[in-house]
């Protein structure tokens, strides 16, 4: 299709070499380019060199090859904060896929005006700023005034009142991942409706006349077809999970100690407050491989499929 | 790889009703209702604050979550000078403007070279750019942050939107390169038989029906830069050089449960830009335009 010759088509002969062809290539090419090669392929391989070298203030950076990786893999911190990101995709994939399946297909399932307006709800909650997001979590989890806190004072429930749902370390990973669900299922519910409508109409009279019910349509038949989608949402959260900052910093700061941290918290406060460059690359560069390793794990693990077309 | 784009608004809803003649069963209004509350439950945390923000701090400390007696904007207006508001609104404001005139065109123009000048060599330079959609910004925060150092672009509205679009590019370049080569063919090499030139063709006749494309990448590159946190607080030490959600965050973490109400007053107008886009422009979000780029 785009492969039209357009020159042989107007002069009948063809041209050796289309030079303006190439050139406007290039030229269109060049901004999205540089950019990238700028500001981020440059910085990845700084960061693999940096992630070498021990710096310190005031001195010239020495390098010492895998000092910094032992020294993280050796604090307790640093596991911690990976234990929690792995856990979070965990989580992530096995608790708001489903549900997200749920919800995208009873909306299409049900089409009427009130699905319609429902979806626009949902979406809702994902276009807030984390700064918000933060906000309104510090309304409903603290302790005192807290939404919760308010509701079983009322209600004399104390077992409830009294839990420090953002201070206890044994909480705060949950209530974390209430707010993050709160926050980003929108997106995957929008993602999988707008997959599940491409079904054509057919193949749900098929299943009708099959004498299938909606549950068994659900799951035999819109499952599979949406498995593709489904893979991509799961990369997206596995990825999203190994770079999560923004609610846990803005709530918790990674604590009480260091309960609730994450990787991008350490990089933080290695980099930007203790300015340690070395340590902080390395904790960088583990992040992108371990964001290469399970978006290449989760493709290969089945690469067609899922397709209709 | 073929991708399915929903180009026209009225896209035909495929899946009608599952067996639409019956009534509706028992079973169907307890999987609406469950609908219905998970959607309060997305809405009502969003209200929270406007059970604080017409309060005094006395009537915040004595009952914060009593309905408020009366309207009052005073919360609003103290919030405006003590947190910066407006100042924080135009900083935010030009590193959207920064963000969406740096992302949109540049992948525009490199979508429609992957889509419509396919060779060895553009595929080539396309998966490179596809590899960049699964590198996290969270990553090269250091590098990056020398690197804006050494060319002063530390504590500039600059330092925060160049890497973002950046890191924003790969993405909207697959969505350009799919909706391009969803479109038909033959305009394009129509208007070159005509004699039309290279970029003629992708100013007159191209971008145009790129349209639902652009408008979709200005709105979502717009409130995600809205929304940008980590990179802001990176680069950015100079007060008078905060973004919004740096000021929310700083008023946070200074004046804690005290000063809630105004807290609260500073949130929602932080909230509002993002949310008015979004209700303006919903239909164009919510289109489907992504998932089915997403596919190809």
């Amino acid at each position: 299709m785009t492969g039209v010759d357009v020159a042989s088509i107007r002069g009948g002969r063809r041209k050796k070499f289309d030079y303006r062809k190439l050139v406007f290539q290039l030229i269109f090419l060049l901004p999205a380019v540089a950019f990238l090669v700028i500001f981020m392929f440059y910085p990845i391989e700084e960061t693999f060199r940096m992630s070498l070298m021990q710096t310190a203030a005031l001195r010239e950076p020495t390098f010492i090859g895998l000092e910094n990786y032992q020294r993280l893999f050796a604090s307790a911190e640093f596991r911690k904060g990976l234990a929690n990101v792995l856990a979070w995709a965990f989580w992530s994939v096995v608790i708001q896929l489903p549900l997200a399946f749920f919800i995208a297909f009873s909306l299409v399932a049900h089409s009427n005006k009130l699905a319609g307006k429902l979806r626009v709800v949902y979406y809702l909650a994902s276009i807030m700023p984390s700064a918000i997001v933060a906000m309104l979590g510090r309304f409903i989890f603290a302790p005192r005034f807290g939404v919760i806190a308010t509701i079983s004072q009322k209600l004399g429930w104390e077992w409830l009142g009294n839990v420090d749902f953002l201070g206890d370390p044994n909480k705060v990973f949950w209530s974390l991942f209430a707010v993050a669900t709160w926050a980003y299922m929108g997106f995957k519910i929008v993602y999988l409706m707008a997959n599940m409508e491409q079904i054509p109409t057919e193949i749900r009279e098929a299943a009708e006349l099959d004498g299938a019910n909606r549950m068994q349509y659900a799951l035999y038949v819109v499952l599979p077809m949406v498995s593709y989608p489904m893979r991509i949402l799961a990369i997206i959260s596995t990825v999203g999970s190994l770079k999560l900052f923004d609610v846990p910093y803005l709530l918790t700061q990674g604590g009480p100690v260091y309960a609730s941290t994450t990787l991008a918290i350490i990089l933080y406060k290695h980099g930007f407050v203790n300015w340690r460059y070395g340590r902080a690359a390395a904790v960088g560069v583990i992040i992108f491989l371990l964001s290469l390793f399970f978006s290449i794990a989760q493709f290969s693990m089945q690469r067609k499929g899922g397709e209709f077309e | 790889m073929k991708n399915i784009d929903l180009i026209t608004e009225e896209q035909p809803t495929r899946l009608r009703s599952f067996g639409r003649r019956r009534r509706l069963t028992v079973s169907e209004l307890l999987v609406m209702a469950i609908l219905i509350v998970l959607a309060l439950a997305v809405v009502l945390p969003l209200l929270l604050p406007w059970f604080f923000v017409f309060k005094t701090r006395l009537e915040f400390a004595y009952d914060p979550w009593s309905i408020p007696r009366r309207i009052s904007w005073t919360n609003f207006k103290e919030a405006w000078t003590a947190i910066q508001i407006g100042q924080g609104l135009i900083n935010t404001f030009k590193v959207c403007v920064g963000a969406v005139l740096c992302t949109v065109p540049s992948s525009a123009m490199a979508g429609y070279i992957f889509a419509r000048y396919r060779s060895r060599w553009t595929e080539v330079i396309f998966y490179i750019v596809l590899m960049g959609y699964f590198v996290p910004v969270h990553m090269v925060l250091i590098p990056l942050y020398q690197l804006n150092s050494k060319y002063g672009l530390v504590d500039s509205i600059a330092g925060v939107f160049l890497p973002m679009t950046a890191f924003g590019i790969p993405f909207w370049t697959i969505i350009y390169r799919s909706f391009f080569r969803s479109l038909p063919g033959d305009l394009a090499d129509a208007a070159r038989i005509d004699g039309a030139g290279h970029f003629d063709v992708f100013i007159r006749v191209m971008l145009p029906l790129a349209k639902p494309a652009t408008v979709l990448a200005t709105l979502l590159v717009f409130i995600d830069s809205w929304s940008d946190y980590l990179l802001s607080l990176i680069m950015i030490n100079d007060q008078k050089l905060f973004t919004m959600q740096l000021r929310i965050a700083q008023f946070m973490n200074a004046y804690g449960t005290d000063h809630m109400p105004r807290y609260a007053a500073a949130a929602v107008i932080a909230a509002a830009p993002t949310l008015i886009l979004y209700i303006l422009g919903h239909r164009w979000i919510l289109q489907g335009t992504l998932a089915g780029a997403l596919k190809g």
